[in-house]
């Protein structure tokens, strides 16, 4: 049986999501043409809409609908602080400690060099101009603990002190609740090299 | 009609390996390949399932530069890892040492063929991680290791002996070093920087150096610092010509770092 052209497309552009092979991609477009036809309408909408709609924020860097998003728009936020996150959903995570007042800067991916990320595919250079801005006094980066989330940080913090900036990196070490018997070993092991001065 | 041979496969199940992580790289939704360096295997390349799961045990510990314990087993070219355990001891590598072990681990897996056991390579390895978090420059340790690598890997590099006659190498003459054939002690008229005649196709395609160069890399003496400029040169032309044409991303990053 010959497959219809427009489905075989649908087939192949659903392969464009993460995680989906051909097998995978067919049972989705059947699914969509067959049992859910409302669904794919609201599917395909979405998308357009996403499309047309969603930018980067020319401050943040972040997903946004406006030119510049509502959390750097809204003007509550302490313009001297900036603190630098890997993706969006790190951002959300440290809005949910509602501990941190400043602005944002997403640079949506991290430096690793044995996958050929380089600081072009990170903005990088938007961030050097966002951060000298006049008004950002102190920069803290919060980009993961992992080795490429270290090897950003280091560069970035380089680039930055060299620009006359204060920076500083979010600690580490045993989690909330933390009993030591259960943690990992690296952690404890980081939390002791790392250890900090009763105050 | 089909026979079946009974050939035992055997049960290819290696228990408590130590192994380095080289560099993991996301597979389908929840899991992760794992390109593993090995003490007693060489390289190979497991599969760590559902290792990306937010409560995953191995999640925090497929991290590079860290001596670890592993456990795999499967037959094909992707193994199944099962377990990953710290084995104590930590190499905090900061800043640009980090960049140099991105570099050493960029090296291993362009150049070391997969399944290819280097014990003494481990070693080295190993060595150098833990030299980068020390005093010791890093462009020494990086010269090291890759005179190491090369020589483990079978490319000809006697820095003791010329190519050819086996002759010693002589401290005060020039040489020219040729990758995959060794040094030529240069002619004297390109010695003296004045153009050559062409006197043999070898002194043209190799790399110029002090026979004390050649002669202090040998020895590990890096404090001369023409022989630490000259082996960076000499370095950098054999890797890239075993590297082919495809650049090191390390070497890019950095480069692209600077113009910012």
């Amino acid at each position: 049986m010959q497959t219809p052209t427009a489905l075989e497309h649908l087939i192949e552009a659903l392969r464009c999501l993460p995680g989906v092979g051909p097998k995978s991609a067919q049972r989705m477009a059947y699914h969509l043409l067959q049992r859910d036809r409302k669904g794919a309408e609201s599917l395909a909408l979405g998308l357009h809409n996403a499309l047309e709609k969603i930018h980067h924020c020319q401050q943040c860097n972040n997903f946004s609908e406006t030119e510049t998003c509502p959390l750097c728009a809204s003007g509550k936020r302490d313009p001297q602080l900036l603190c630098v996150v890997e993706m969006p959903t790190d951002l959300l995570m440290l809005e949910q400690t509602q501990t941190y007042t400043g602005m944002y800067f997403v640079l949506m991916g991290r430096l690793s060099p044995l996958d050929g990320v380089g600081p072009k595919e990170i903005n990088l250079d938007r961030l050097l101009k966002r951060a000298q801005d006049g008004e950002v006094q102190e920069v803290i980066l919060a980009t993961n603990y992992t080795v490429e989330g270290e090897a950003t940080a280091h560069y970035v913090g380089e680039l930055l002190k060299a620009r006359g900036l204060k920076v500083s990196r979010i600690a580490r070490g045993l989690p909330m609740g933390g009993e030591i018997e259960h943690v990992d070993v690296g952690t404890l092991a980081q939390a002791m090299l790392e250890r900090n001065a009763m105050r | 009609m089909y026979h079946f041979v009974s050939m035992k496969i055997p049960i290819s199940r290696q228990d408590q390996q130590p192994v380095y992580v080289l560099h993991t790289y996301p597979y389908l939704e929840t899991s992760l390949v794992v390109e593993l360096f090995t003490r007693n295997f060489g390289r190979v390349a497991t599969i760590a399932k559902g290792a990306r799961r937010p409560r995953s045990a191995m999640r925090g510990m497929l991290q590079s530069f860290q001596p670890l314990v592993a456990t795999w087993s499967g037959k094909s070219e992707l193994r199944t890892l099962h377990e990953i355990e710290w084995q104590g001891g930590l190499h905090v590598l900061k800043g640009q040492a980090l960049i140099c072990g991105f570099y050493l681990n960029e090296l291993m897996l362009r150049l070391l063929p997969r399944e290819d056991p280097h014990e003494a390579l481990f070693e080295h390895y190993q060595q150098a991680l833990q030299a980068l978090t020390g005093e010791e420059a890093q462009s020494i340790v990086l010269r090291r290791y890759e005179i190491r690598l090369l020589q483990e890997l079978g490319y000809a590099l006697s820095l003791t002996q010329e190519a050819g006659s086996g002759d010693d190498i002589d401290a005060g003459a020039l040489y020219s070093f040729v990758p995959e054939y060794g040094a030529v002690k240069a002619s004297p008229q390109s010695a003296n920087g004045s153009a050559s005649n062409g006197s043999g196709l070898q002194n043209k395609s190799g790399i110029q150096l002090r026979g004390k160069t050649l002669l202090d890399m040998a020895q590990d003496d890096y404090t001369d610092t023409q022989t630490l400029q000259q082996s960076k040169q000499l370095m950098r032309t054999l890797i890239n010509h075993h590297l082919g044409d495809k650049p090191l991303h390390t070497r890019q990053l950095l480069i692209d770092l600077q113009q910012l």
